[in-house]
């Protein structure tokens, strides 16, 4: 797992570096190398981008990054136009959307999927997620409604029923 | 539910009932005396009663008469619950007889009684306590029961007594009692389902829907068909209840995504785009529209939205609260947008010039279930859908979407209409059991019940919801000069793909000659289509010549 070599070299890395002149001894310390830890970290799936972001506070710069989860919200799908991106992040940012849409969509039809239908997948999601953004403006804006919860729950559905 | 087929198997009914019903059904079969096995009937076994089959009938009979006497008895109901401990409700046959014996005479049949109809109790009248039995009167309430019942069955089999079954038909034989005008053999057929709906699970299933019928019916009989307090209901109440009902199940929002689809393609090329929504409410569908327009090719238009609603009674401008949140959220994706309030109370009194539709903007027409509430139920030349539609043509709209119930609720004759009513509404509570999100499943569950209420309580003005098929509104809206707009391939996916992302399995989409429903397990329930305005005919076509033509 990519996963583990990264702890392994971590810790490997951190334990010879304390106290240690770097010159005498050259390993390799991905930290050092941040452009390349972000081209790895840009190839994770969801999961393990999460279990990343918990390894060290670099990392979970990293990882919070919103350019990550556009990846993975594109990931199947060939680029979408640029105006995209702006609509997006003015909604929330990608994080967000795929963590609230893309991610339960992709599940949820991976049952019934079809390839020809991820680009739809994403327009579909975008659409939950704009929905999801506006009674979220409702939510914060309103200020005599009598009605008990302000959180949106346009996107209940895509919630599993049981919550692991 | 049972309703799809009314010669219902009986293992279907028993295993429908035993699943919701009380808990003294069991999974198991009790133990069985040898001598008795063969005569055992194994159906009702399976559901843990021994009955002897050629013991059937009496006993059913018996049933109903010990249900008669329970019902009509003045005995404290809690001493009879601890008689399950006394006497082997197992052994059915000699447990009915027993319970038969405490009651000393037969039950009283009064010829009036008072109903209290908001909390469904019988107010005693002098006459439950006198011993003066009407002997006459209480068989032959029961003989027509039974005789009535026995028109409606196809098959009348002592079996087939199974409450949830009875209870539907005791609804149809009701209905048909007030279709007559015969309201006090409805009234007592009222009580008995009443008292039946006290032994049946009315947590879901058959025994939810049918409670709210019987609320519906007392209603009518009681209230007459002014429809009570229903329409009364404030705006307010109604969008949290419409809000509910929109995050519970898929209707409204395949309504929506629909809709803005059409609009969408419609839009395509457009720079100066006008929308005018009937029944603005939250705003729900126009958020996904906004952002579909920010990212189509070619940049987002300038999108102006009118939106029509009730106005609200206490100085809030509701209409204006959405349309300012609208507007942030199209100043976030950058979309020139503006927004106008339309407040009327009906849709009939809003007038085109309110709308203000600029001649070089290309307008669309949105209305989700808000044209069958013009319908009068006489068709007169000044029905107010006629010169809606008349209206709504002279804006000449792009495209205009037409999302309606799929169901006949605007038939003259009672019967029908409840009949139909029964079956589309237990359609939709069935596929509202999938929901588990608390309180929109219940809030969105008192949403369909004032539609219930008013399809059956109501009449004349008091009855809004008059919907139709789509049938009936293809012809309609021909006539009024519309030609239909088929829906695309886009759209249908986008339904499908959003269906599935419900939990529900039941849910099916199919396409109708370019309109596309929504149903559940291939009864269609809600109806979406688009049209278009046909460009105005010519005039020497019209039937109003001018006079110099006709001169010789």
């Amino acid at each position: 797992m990519v996963q583990y070599h990264h702890r392994g070299c971590h810790r490997q890395g951190n334990h010879e570096t304390v106290g240690e002149n770097k010159e005498k001894r050259p390993k390799f310390f991905i930290n050092d190398h941040v452009d390349i830890l972000i081209e790895i970290l840009k190839r994770l799936d969801c999961r393990s981008l999460c279990v990343a972001a918990s390894v060290c506070r670099l990392w979970c710069t990293i990882a919070r990054n919103d350019s990550l989860w556009e990846n993975l919200c594109f990931r199947h799908v060939s680029p979408p136009p640029t105006s995209v991106r702006s609509v997006v992040l003015a909604l929330g940012g990608y994080k967000r959307l795929y963590m609230g849409c893309v991610r339960p969509v992709r599940s949820r039809l991976g049952r019934a999927r079809r390839a020809s239908w991820a680009r739809d997948e994403v327009q579909l999601s975008l659409s939950l997620f704009c929905v999801d953004y506006y009674e979220r403006l409702g939510g914060s804006n309103s200020n005599g409604r009598v009605v008990g919860e302000s959180s949106p729950s346009s996107l209940m559905f895509l919630c599993k029923p049981v919550n692991v | 539910m049972v309703l799809y087929d009314d010669s219902a198997t009986l293992a279907g009914s028993c295993s429908g009932s035993g699943s919701g019903s009380s808990s003294s059904f069991s999974s198991k079969p009790p133990p069985m005396q040898q001598q008795q096995q063969q005569d055992i009937d194994d159906l009702l076994a399976g559901a843990g009663y021994k009955v002897r089959s050629s013991e059937l009938r009496k006993v059913a009979h018996r049933l109903e008469r010990l249900e008669t006497a329970m019902v009509n008895s003045p005995a404290d109901f809690s001493q009879l619950a601890s008689d399950t401990i006394h006497y082997n409700p197992s052994d059915l046959a000699s447990w009915v007889d027993s319970l038969l014996s405490e009651f000393a005479e037969p039950p009283t049949y009064p010829s009036e009684f008072i109903m209290d109809p908001v909390t469904n109790q019988t107010v005693a009248n002098d006459v439950w306590t006198t011993t003066n039995p009407n002997m006459p009167q209480v068989h032959q309430n029961i003989s027509y029961e039974q005789q009535s019942l026995n028109n409606q069955l196809t098959v009348v089999t002592a079996m087939e007594e199974d409450s949830g079954i009875r209870l539907v038909h005791m609804l149809m034989t009701c209905a048909e009692c007030v279709q007559r005008g015969d309201f006090s053999l409805a009234t007592s057929f009222l009580k008995d389902m009443q008292g039946l709906l006290t032994r049946v699970n009315t947590v879901c299933g058959i025994g939810k829907v049918a409670g709210h019928f019987i609320d519906a019916l007392s209603r009518r009989i009681f209230q007459g068909i002014g429809g009570g307090s229903i329409n009364g209901g404030s705006a307010f109440e109604n969008e949290i209840l419409y809000h509910h009902f929109y995050e519970a199940c898929p209707y409204l929002k395949f309504a929506h995504f629909t809709a803005n689809q059409a609009i969408l393609e419609a839009f395509d090329g457009h720079d100066c785009v006008h929308v005018v929504d009937f029944n603005l409410m939250h705003g729900l569908q126009w958020p996904a529209l906004i952002q579909a327009l920010a990212l189509r090719p070619g940049g987002p238009p300038l999108l102006r939205l009118t939106g029509i609603g009730p106005p609200s009674p206490d100085g809030r401008d509701s209409l204006r609260e959405i349309g300012l949140r609208l507007a942030e959220l199209a100043r976030s994706v950058n979309v020139r947008f503006a927004f106008r309030g339309v407040a009327a109370s009906r849709l009939e009194d809003v007038k085109p010039w309110m709308l203000q539709v600029n001649p070089k903007e290309s307008v669309a027409v949105n209305s989700i279930m808000q044209l069958h509430r013009l319908l009068g139920s006489d068709s007169n030349l000044n029905s107010p859908i006629e010169t809606v539609l008349s209206w709504i043509r002279s804006l000449n709209p792009k495209i205009m979407t037409v999302v309606e119930q799929e169901a006949n609720h605007n038939q003259p004759g009672f019967l029908d209409r409840f009949t139909e009513a029964l079956h589309y509404y237990s359609t939709m509570f069935d596929s509202l059991e999938a929901c588990t999100a608390e309180p929109d499943k219940t809030l969105a569950e008192i949403y369909i019940q004032r539609e219930i209420t008013n399809v059956v309580s109501c009449e004349g003005s008091a009855r809004v919801e008059r919907h139709e098929p789509l049938g009936k509104w293809r012809t309609r809206l021909s006539g009024a000069g519309f030609r239909p707009s088929h829906l695309g391939s886009n759209a249908y996916k986008q339904a499908s793909m959003l269906l599935t992302l419900f939990s529900a399995e039941g849910y099916s989409v199919e396409e109708n000659e370019g309109c596309l429903t929504l149903g559940w397990h291939s009864r269609p329930l809600i109806a979406a289509s688009a049209w278009q305005a046909v460009s105005h005919a010519p005039a020497a076509l019209d039937t109003h010549r001018p006079v110099q033509s006709k001169a010789g």
